[in-house]
């Protein structure tokens, strides 16, 4: 026939479309891995489960922070059917025209992506997928709804935990979590989009430690992302486990004790253990239910009105706020006037009020009655006479070695540096140091007489309570101090290493006894200015500081405001169990005015565990008090 | 009575043999895709694996129906049957659609469609019509007349907007190229117009249709792989252009086809050749590149619809890109391409299954990834393998037969099953575009199953009974 040699190019295709077909199965199957990997991403999905966070308990094993479960109203559009908006609004309480706002809402800014072929951002939203459409309600809110939700298919609940803080105390130690933000959450880290991170306080601080570990579950995934099965039984997965509980050195009865003493008072009470460095109680004046930032929704709520409330309660004051000390400073200068070499514990110094006003007051025979009458000549003389030691002719320069010495000093009390504590937003005051007034005045351009407020802690000196409680503690150790800290133990770990070491100061042990004789009469003798800080049956050392606030407006106009009332102290003399800073911004009067009953309150109810009769009514003066140009 | 001797006795056991393995593993398949763990048994007629038994057993019956009616009736009745099928493809067009397409006849719940039936028919009149004519005498009427019997439903079965199947009518021109249908009357009738030109015989003209076919499939295979990267495993992270691959791959078959032809040819024919194999090479990079730099140049608007039209993106992509996943035939194409060498096993996919769904379709359209994801490349090459072997037996069934009539309905029937097994394995293995057509008696689908076996047991009975035939 003709036309028979045309079958071989029929065969031909033929075979060759089988042997084009077997290469090409060849090369995807067995030579090709990237099918693999894309089958295995597409289909077997690493599931993390993260666990409830640590809880946090005070140093008497009372819980501070714990784990609280919510609620969600989820729903799926494609499921919905028929929703009767009236009904269903009716059951939320909320209006047919909020209920669209809010379907609107979930479909337009869900997850908001670029679209590789438009290259515009648009929604990821997918009307098979569950959103929340109510988040974060509490049990009781849900279960008014629950039973009705059958007759709305395509809405159910679920389950999610929070944090939940029983004491309402305590928020700037312990912070408040957020979402984790962009830069935080990836594919390779620790967060997911909608997992929460610590935003402040410890919560941040020990994130890492507080977090857990998360559970991953290998599943096999449908192709709406429905688990179907777990992977190979299971064999790959782990569980996910919640941290230990973080013991904090904190008591916090006494934080809620503190807290309702400083109640429309602007200011901070910070007490220590002096023995081991923990910080018993961390007020922050004017302060905030923590409660009040859980969640999203909360979050939302709040915290713009505690970020625009003019006495600034989310702002750490002990931690963050640096204020001038007064004559609580007059502890520090005399121990290292001592060390210096440039008074002895018996050198006397009239008070002599042409260099400085003070108070009457007879003048001091030798420094324990100088701190005790906390004579404002006598520490010029202290001062000057540290910042002069005449090791340079130039009278300047000598200024310049002096305060160097002099801050090298004040270093070694923790102050004018960073305490290195658990804490965030830690600010490390100021001791000014010859490079500083350099910059002011010019090098070499000054001398004692220009700097010489800052023998009575006045000036440029600025001290954080934190730090001024440290120096308490380092009265109470007489010399010694382990850095402040929050957190006593993660799980049974014991404290951080740092947090095991003395500090010591650049002052000898036996210089501390004439001091610490000073702030025991400050309290109990007669002329005293600590008199009110008296608590029947334990000696307590304190000192008091008054310090003025008095500012140049532009125009040369004087700013005088009520002067702010401090007040350091620690107690019992003999064996110290708690040192106490108290700062009271503009209280008017002095440090004793206001400063020195609410450190002894604090005291008091520490060591006692209650206040006794005799101080009742200063217990409610304090409580009564509405000071700090309150608004 | 020599026929009813003949009724097994001279049967093409081979092809039947393939066919019944075929429906075997088609519905193994079907139930391990679509297994459901409520309705475990086979059987169950709720589910699509207890169907596909159903079709399966339903035609059967209809093959053995069609071994008891005497074989001379389709080359008597091939008017009637031609105009009984048009009929129904018409009547479709005033139904509503389902799936977007009209081309369902519903029976209640269950349904056919006539463009599966419509082949049959094609080939059946075809095979008369060309049996008639004295094609020797290649005339424009020939011409015109073979092409209008294939015209006639395609542009039907087009109306119902049902791409899959017109394409798979173009197989016919296949068939009426072996029979010796030359194009060489309307392009000399075109060319010889320009004065001076006289050519008695084109090249291109005799040999249009496999030319033709060489050039869309090389133009698809270069649209398709234009996109792609290839890696190989042995060169990691180094990446090529899908063009190159391509280019590569043609240099390897050219090649091989030439040691191939060096092994049958006589010293004097190597050169011709070697000749061949070069021009070959030449002309398919030529056209191969022609259609990537030239795609490259068009408007983006242009790419998109080209793309559409071919399934490198399809509609669903601009959902689906969204969350970063990919579309169906990606989906498809990591099925396949985790089988491996030896498979995921039986019921053990990941992917091409009803119950994660991550491949759409993957009990009809795309039951291939389905299997090759089971059973890897050692079963998917078996099952290639298999589908060459089906259509080259029938070939060598078709070569075999004295009358003309059974000869080029044979070969429909070869090119049918080459255009369906093509398309859909291709579209699996990036190799064509994506075309909603099954795979021949294993996709479920009761249409194309009774259709295909209709097809198929006409083919055995017409040559268990070549012998009675004299012309």
């Amino acid at each position: 026939m003709k036309y028979d040699g045309r079958k071989y190019v029929i065969i031909t295709f033929i075979t060759l479309i089988g042997i084009i077909y077997a290469f090409k199965l060849f090369y995807m199957q067995v030579v090709d891995d990237s099918w693999k990997l894309r089958a295995q991403e597409i289909a077997e999905k690493r599931r993390e489960i993260t666990p409830p966070r640590a809880v946090i308990l005070d140093r008497n094993g009372k819980k501070v922070v714990e784990n609280k479960t919510y609620y969600n109203l989820m729903m799926c559009e494609d499921e919905i059917v028929d929703l009767d908006t009236a009904a269903f609004g009716k059951l939320i309480g909320w209006t047919r025209e909020e209920i669209r706002e809010r379907f609107k809402e979930i479909k337009t800014e869900q997850g908001k992506f670029r679209n590789r072929q438009t290259g515009k951002m648009e929604s990821n939203y997918r009307s098979f997928r569950t959103y929340p459409f109510l988040k974060e309600m509490t049990a009781d809110e849900m279960s008014t709804i629950v039973p009705h939700l059958e007759q709305f298919p395509g809405f159910r609940e679920e389950v999610s935990s929070m944090r939940n803080y029983p004491y309402g105390n305590a928020a700037n130690i312990l912070g408040y979590l957020a979402e984790a933000n962009a830069e935080e959450v990836g594919p390779r880290k620790f967060y997911k989009n909608g997992d929460y991170i610590g935003r402040a306080g410890v919560e941040r601080y020990y994130e890492e430690e507080i977090r857990g570990k998360k559970g991953i579950k290998y599943v096999v995934l449908d192709a709406v992302n429905d688990k179907v099965a777990s992977f190979e039984n299971g064999k790959y997965d782990t569980t996910a486990k919640q941290a230990d509980p973080i013991h904090l050195g904190l008591d916090i009865e006494l934080q809620a004790y503190g807290e309702t003493l400083m109640q429309n008072k602007k200011g901070a009470i910070v007490a220590i253990e002096p023995k081991t460095g923990e910080i018993l109680t961390l007020v922050s004046a004017p302060t905030y239910d923590p409660n009040l930032l859980v969640g999203k929704k909360k979050i939302k709520e709040n915290y713009p009105d505690l970020v625009n409330d003019e006495n600034k309660p989310l702002f750490p004051r002990p931690l963050a706020s640096a204020y001038m000390p007064g004559s609580t400073f007059k502890t520090i200068q005399s121990l290292i006037g001592m060390q210096e070499g440039v008074i002895t514990e018996n050198t006397g110094i009239p008070c002599n009020k042409s260099v400085v006003g003070c108070h009457n007051h007879p003048s001091a025979q030798n420094v324990t009655q100088a701190v005790q009458m906390s004579c404002n000549p006598y520490f010029y003389a202290v001062t000057r006479r540290i910042i002069h030691q005449k090791k340079s002719k130039n009278i300047n320069e000598d200024a310049a070695i002096g305060l160097g010495k002099w801050a090298e000093y004040m270093h070694s009390f923790g102050l004018g540096k960073k305490l290195e504590s658990d804490l965030t937003g830690i600010s490390s005051g100021v001791i000014p140091d010859p490079k500083y007034y350099d910059k002011w005045y010019g090098h070499n351009n000054w001398r004692f007489s220009t700097i010489r407020s800052i023998s009575i802690g006045q000036g440029e000196v600025q001290l954080t309570p934190l730090q001024l409680a440290n120096v308490a503690a380092i009265m109470a150790n007489r010399g010694w101090y382990i850095t402040p800290h929050v957190v006593k133990s993660v799980g049974d770990s014991g404290p951080l290493e740092r947090f095991r070491k003395k500090n010591y100061t650049m002052v000898d042990r036996k210089y501390f006894d004439p001091v610490v004789e000073g702030m025991r009469r400050c309290v109990h003798e007669p002329g005293g200015t600590a008199r009110r800080a008296r608590i029947p049956g334990i000696t307590m050392c304190g000192k008091t500081g008054t310090v003025e606030d008095q500012r140049e407006l532009k125009g040369g106009k004087l700013l005088k405001r009520p002067n702010h009332s401090v007040f350091i102290c620690f107690a019992p003399m003999d064996d110290p169990k708690i040192a106490v800073a108290v700062f009271i911004e503009n209280a008017g009067g002095g440090g004793g005015t206001w400063a020195a009953p609410t450190a002894s309150l604090i005291v008091e109810k520490y060591l006692n565990g209650e206040i006794c009769e005799q101080n009742k009514p200063k217990e409610q003066r304090i409580l009564d008090a509405k000071l700090s140009l309150w608004e | 009575m020599r026929k009813n001797q003949s009724l097994t006795g001279s049967v093409d056991w081979p092809l039947l043999i393939v066919v019944l393995l075929f429906m075997a593993m088609g519905i193994a398949t079907v139930y391990s895709t679509a297994y459901n763990d409520d309705h475990p048994s086979l059987f169950d007629f709720s589910m699509v694996y207890g169907k596909q038994v159903m079709w399966v057993g339903v035609s059967l019956f209809l093959g053995i129906l069609v071994f008891l009616i005497d074989s001379d009736i389709y080359r008597k009745f091939a008017v009637p049957i031609y105009g009984f099928s048009i009929t129904l493809l018409v009547i479709v067009l005033f139904l509503p659609a389902k799936n977007g397409a009209h081309s369902w006849l519903g029976f209640g719940n269950l349904g056919i469609q006539p463009a599966e039936f419509a082949k049959i028919a094609v080939a059946i009149l075809l095979a008369r019509v060309l049996s008639d004519l004295n094609v020797n005498q290649q005339n424009i009427r020939t011409v015109l007349l073979t092409n209008a019997i294939l015209l006639l439903p395609m542009a039907l079965i087009l109306l119902q907007n049902d791409a899959g199947t017109f394409i798979v009518f173009t197989s016919f021109l296949f068939v009426m190229y072996r029979e010796g249908i030359s194009y060489d009357p309307l392009i000399l009738g075109l060319v010889n117009r320009i004065p001076g030109i006289r050519f008695k015989q084109t090249w291109l003209g005799t040999h249009f249709i496999p030319i033709l076919f060489v050039v869309i499939f090389l133009s698809i295979t270069t649209l398709l792989l234009s996109k792609e990267t290839i890696t190989l495993g042995f060169l990691p992270g180094e990446e090529f252009p899908g063009f190159y691959g391509l280019v590569f791959f043609l240099f390897i078959f050219c090649l091989v086809g030439y040691a191939l032809l060096r092994l049958i040819l006589s010293k004097r024919d190597r050169g011709r050749a070697l000749i061949i194999a070069v021009i070959a090479f030449v002309l398919s990079t030529t056209i191969s590149g022609a259609v990537n730099f030239g795609f490259d140049s068009l408007q983006p608007h242009q790419k998109v619809r080209i793309e559409l039209f071919l399934g490198i993106i399809d509609d669903e992509l601009a959902d689906q890109a969204k969350d970063g996943e990919d579309y169906n035939r990606n989906r498809a194409l990591a099925a396949v391409g985790s089988g491996g060498l030896t498979g995921r096993g039986y019921k053990n996919s990941m992917l091409a299954n009803t119950r994660t769904g991550h491949v759409p379709e993957s009990e009809t359209d795309f039951i291939f990834c389905a299997y090759a994801e089971e059973w890897g490349f050692m079963g998917s090459v078996v099952l290639v393998a298999m589908y060459i072997f089906m259509m080259l037996r029938i070939v060598k069934i078709a070569e075999r037969q004295r009358s003309r009539f059974n000869r080029v309905y044979a070969y429909s029937v070869a090119m049918i099953l080459f255009y369906h097994c093509a398309v859909n394995i291709g579209m699996n293995i990036e190799l064509a575009p994506v075309i909603g057509i099954p795979l021949p008696l294993f996709s479920y689908g009761g249409s194309s199953m009774m259709s295909f076996s209709m097809m198929l047991f006409i083919l055995l009975k017409l040559d268990s009974q070549r012998k009675d035939v004299l012309n």
